[in-house]
């Protein structure tokens, strides 16, 4: 059983909230976002700590690699096809939702992290 | 490998991606494997590629829909309008012809209004309910978001298709204030009294002078919903979680003609759930931890597992919304009612007041729970849903389920079925089928399953809530009063508005293209 640790995201959730604007609000700018903002708000409710597919990770991964931010070796190429395809019961993304110029990006700074 | 849409070769093709290029951006236009490959459903019941598509294209608003219907009418290109594409379980992005071109509303994704005077507010397709949830959190809003089970969906996605969430305003499509729709002619609409210049009034009341519109445009392809007004709840005073355990498998017609009456007297006033003992014993494991036999996880090992859990044969979970004494008041009535029908019953009761923090049997926060059960049955995993629409009365309910949970067995799949008391006359009972998705016995199997359980339901006059792609046909079949009166109709309307047939053929069974070769058109 791994302890209970603090949600790494909290300090990332106030930063993408105030992004948005008043009126007509664009819920997500086509202008590219961060890494880190793409990992908060699409890929942190399941693969944080506690996270559904954390929890299915854990079946098959090695103890304390569950969580995608713990992977000692995450290659960018890989990344990039899971969330192109899916994989398991995780869905894919598609692009319209998330640029190839993002995924490139998040999958760069996964691979940085580890 | 290259999807082509039917009836077209690969040169003319080309030619019309060239023109929706030109139209919109080169690099709105997908075409790639891996592109293409984001567009298939992950969980299908078969193979995927039965309903690949050919291209997606990614508009920015109205204009662009305008200038790719105007291309797709002259090359007869079949698009596929989604907006977040997350219908999981129900086909996801995926389109029901193989071969369409997707049409991704998901840059189309402003929240254009919310109005905390008239709990109302108007979005456009690609607003997920994250997106949505997000937005209220950020202006403090004094309204609450009804968000079904995932929250990785549209918000006007889930109405359209009538989905369900788990407050007073749970039944998504009757929260539907005003829309509007491109026709396939490329002619902008409004409905309602938005068709009033100068309105103040478009999501203030859905009946204007003439017929209301709004629902033909619900699991329908007659037009492509561009915005829609919806209604939200003014955050209760306090509210109560409900859980009530029922040991006794006999206890079921009772808990249904316990339930229907507090529902439809509002004392239930939001929707209710009611599990079976298989679906109670998934949470937290996969189902090779509990079960190695062959067939359906028998009812001598189930009822163990419940036992192991505390839990009874059935659950019944809902919430309650209203004032602190309002609550006492709603208690008391529904303890009352199960100490008189079902003695057995044990009810236990959270409790919430406005300033306390918000805790997670509320569901008034994001998720995504639902995909934690997918890989239940094997990995990969996939689940397909079996919704019939009963009437909640304690025989009839009782007879439905009863059918359901043998052909289940006899078909070798544990019998997941919940059942949703999403208005005061209505249950929708939610029989999933868990299955790994590279066996083909099994997906094959289930099928079948389903195929078989139309044919019942068919037999008692009952129809479906919503199906998979791979069903439309299926589900629109059982409708065959007045010789399939009411499908015919919906094909006239479609010809009248779509003669060419390029918004989502086959959608609901409606405008086949397969249908046109048969009649010879």
């Amino acid at each position: 059983m791994r302890p209970e640790r603090p949600n790494r995201f909290l300090w990332l959730a106030a930063p993408v909230l105030a992004a948005a604007t008043p009126a007509a609000v664009q819920s997500a700018s086509e202008a590219a976002r961060s890494p880190e903002t793409i990992f908060a708000s699409r890929c942190a409710y399941c693969h944080d700590d506690g996270g559904w597919g954390t929890r299915a990770l854990a079946r098959r991964m090695p103890e304390g690699e569950a969580a995608l931010l713990d992977r000692v070796n995450l290659p960018p190429a890989y990344t990039a096809f899971v969330v192109r395809r899916g994989i398991g019961a995780m869905p894919q993304f598609t692009p319209a939702e998330l640029t190839d110029e993002e995924l490139e990006a998040l999958a760069n700074w996964l691979e940085d992290r580890n | 490998m290259s999807v082509l849409p039917p009836g077209l070769t690969q040169e003319t093709f080309d030619q019309a991606l060239a023109e929706f290029r030109a139209a919109i951006g080169p690099q709105w236009v997908f075409t790639s494997d891996a592109d293409r490959a984001s567009y298939l459903d992950p969980f299908d019941i078969g193979d995927q590629d039965d309903h690949a598509s050919s291209a997606a294209l990614a508009p920015s608003g109205v204009e662009d829909c305008r200038k790719i219907l105007e291309i797709a009418n002259r090359y007869r290109v079949p698009l596929w309008p989604i907006s977040m594409g997350k219908n999981l379980a129900y086909g996801t992005a995926a389109p029901e012809m193989r071969g369409s071109v997707i049409l991704d509303l998901k840059r189309m994704n402003r929240i254009l209004e919310i109005d905390e005077e008239m709990g109302t507010a108007v979005v456009e397709p690609g607003v997920s309910f994250f997106d949505f949830k997000a937005e209220l959190d950020r202006r403090q809003s004094g309204l609450w978001m009804s968000g079904p089970s995932h929250s990785w969906g549209s918000v006007i996605g889930n109405a359209l298709e009538h989905g369900v969430g788990y407050t007073p305003y749970g039944q998504h499509a009757e929260t539907i204030c005003g829309m509007e729709v491109m026709l396939a002619d490329g002619s902008l609409v409004r409905t309602g009294l938005g068709a009033v210049e100068g309105t103040r009034e478009w999501q203030a009341y859905r009946w204007p002078f003439g017929p209301g519109l709004d629902g033909m445009f619900t699991q329908s392809n007659f037009g492509i919903v561009t915005k829609m007004g919806l209604c939200l709840m003014p955050e209760p005073e306090g509210m109560a979680g409900v859980s009530i355990r029922i040991p006794d498998r006999g206890d079921f017609r009772a808990l249904i003609d316990t339930l229907r009456p507090l529902r439809m007297t509002d004392v239930i006033n939001a929707p209710y759930t009611i599990a079976n003992g298989w679906r109670q014993i998934t949470g937290g494991r996969v189902r090779s931890e509990v079960w190695d036999g062959p067939g359906a996880i028998s009812r001598e090992r189930m009822e163990e597992l419940l036992a192991e859990r505390g839990q009874g044969w059935w659950s019944v979970i809902f919430n309650l919304f209203d004032s602190p004494a309002g609550l006492d008041l709603r208690l008391e009535k529904i303890r009352q009612a199960f100490s008189q029908n079902i003695p057995g019953a044990t009810i236990e009761v959270r409790r919430w007041e406005q300033g306390q923090p918000k805790e997670s049997w509320m569901r008034q926060d994001v998720s995504l729970a639902p995909l934690g059960v997918v890989d239940w049955g094997g990995n990969p995993g996939g689940h397909s849903d079996f919704g019939p629409i009963v009437a909640p009365l304690g025989d009839r309910a009782e007879e439905v389920y009863a059918i359901i949970e043998r052909r289940f067995l006899e078909y070798g799949k544990d019998p997941w079925i919940g059942m949703f008391g999403i208005s005061s006359r209505a249950l929708i009972f939610v029989a999933d089928m868990f299955y790994t998705r590279t066996d083909a016995e099994e997906t094959e199997r289930c099928r079948r399953l389903f195929r078989q359980l139309c044919a019942d339901m068919t037999g008692i006059g009952i129809g479906l809530y919503r199906t998979h792609l791979r069903f439309m046909d299926d589900a629109v079949a059982m409708h065959g009063w007045g010789d399939h009166a009411l499908p015919k109709l919906n094909n006239r309307i479609k010809a009248a508005l779509d003669p060419n047939g390029i918004l989502a053929p086959g959608k609901q069974g409606i405008g086949s293209w397969n249908d046109k070769e048969e009649e010879g058109q």
